[in-house]
């Protein structure tokens, strides 16, 4: 990683946090309904990094041995499979289909 | 709020390790694939404190784009630990000093044991607690990675690629059970997918932002709250 983006990237994180708990925390502790819509932002944007890894290779959508990995990993998380169960199945099919 | 007060037991504590183990290996073997030096992996992995903004960067850098519109992706993402603050400093005994610590160490695991301790003596306890485990997951993790990085070799082959997408989506699964979540989960990714080919690398991820809205509108149509 760029030295830039180390720094970018670290003052980012700890800013939010530090701006979540001091600041946005109070307002939100007022305005429950706000704070229900701030509290799906990680729905959304974790979701499209999930996308991102998993369909995209540059600028093109590929459907390849990744997303069969990801579909594993989505039925073990729906049937409320232990963390480590569902990051080994993943690894192990995306890895397995591409041996084969 | 439930009255029963649930602890993080020396199992969790063991699984939590071994999980943030796993995942600072997998960040580390990826950042030398792509280049970085020894120390520069370390220093990330060390100072950054979260693994989904630096393979947010990661992926908008290997989709070809620029160093500040990974950045910026790896920022939005981040917004996840600001929100964890939000619902964890309340619960913390006064003290600006031990609130800072606490709530630059909000991750998910420790903030979700921690804010649903019924007694406020408990939460600042708890919540370092599976803070300790974390952490001694996750430094053993990213050294042990740093080290075996340039003998692994190719990453694909092990599926390590598919690791972190599959840790995230386990990570969010709770949200992703309530429906206005799931609104929100579903149109985050459909706006991510529909952008890809035709917007700049990161710009899929941050405009995913907007969808919130559709979790909104479910909210306040189904459930009565809202904007």
């Amino acid at each position: 990683m760029t030295t830039l983006s180390i720094v970018a990237l670290t003052v980012a994180v700890w800013g939010q946090r530090l701006l979540g708990g001091f600041v946005v925390g109070p307002v939100l502790a007022r305005r429950p309904a706000m704070a229900q819509v701030l509290g799906l932002v990680p729905a959304a944007v974790v979701m499209a990094v999930i996308v991102q890894l998993s369909v995209a290779d540059g600028r093109s959508l590929v459907l390849d041995e990744r997303l069969a990995g990801m579909l594993v990993a989505g039925v073990l998380v729906w049937r409320r499979a232990p963390f480590l169960a569902v990051v080994l199945a993943a690894a192990l099919t995306t890895a397995g289909l591409r041996a084969i | 709020m439930t009255d029963d007060q649930p602890r993080h037991g020396r199992a969790d504590s063991a699984a939590l390790a071994l999980t943030f183990f796993s995942l600072g290996i997998t960040l580390q073997v990826l950042l030398i694939d792509r280049g970085a030096s020894l120390w520069n992996a370390l220093a990330a992995s060390t100072v950054i404190w979260s693994a989904t903004s630096q393979f947010s960067y990661l992926a908008v850098r290997d989709a070809g784009g620029g160093d500040w519109a990974a950045i910026i992706a790896g920022a939005v993402v981040a917004t996840r630990f600001g929100i964890l603050a939000t619902s964890l400093v309340p619960r913390l005994p006064a003290g600006a000093f031990r609130r800072a610590l606490a709530s630059v160490n909000a991750f998910d695991p420790n903030v979700a044991i921690a804010v649903q301790q019924a007694d406020e003596r408990c939460v600042e306890r708890e919540f370092w607690r599976v803070t300790a485990a974390m952490m001694g997951g996750w430094f053993p993790g990213i050294v042990v990675g740093t080290f075996i990085g340039n003998v692994v070799g190719d990453i694909g082959r092990l599926g390590l690629d598919a690791v972190f997408p599959a840790a995230l989506l386990s990570i969010i699964a709770g949200l992703l059970r309530t429906r206005e979540g799931f609104a929100a989960g579903l149109a985050g990714a459909c706006i991510c997918l529909a952008l890809i080919p035709i917007a700049p690398p990161g710009v899929p991820i941050i405009l995913s932002v907007f969808g919130v809205g559709a979790g909104a509108v479910y909210a306040k149509r189904h459930i009565g709250v809202g904007p």
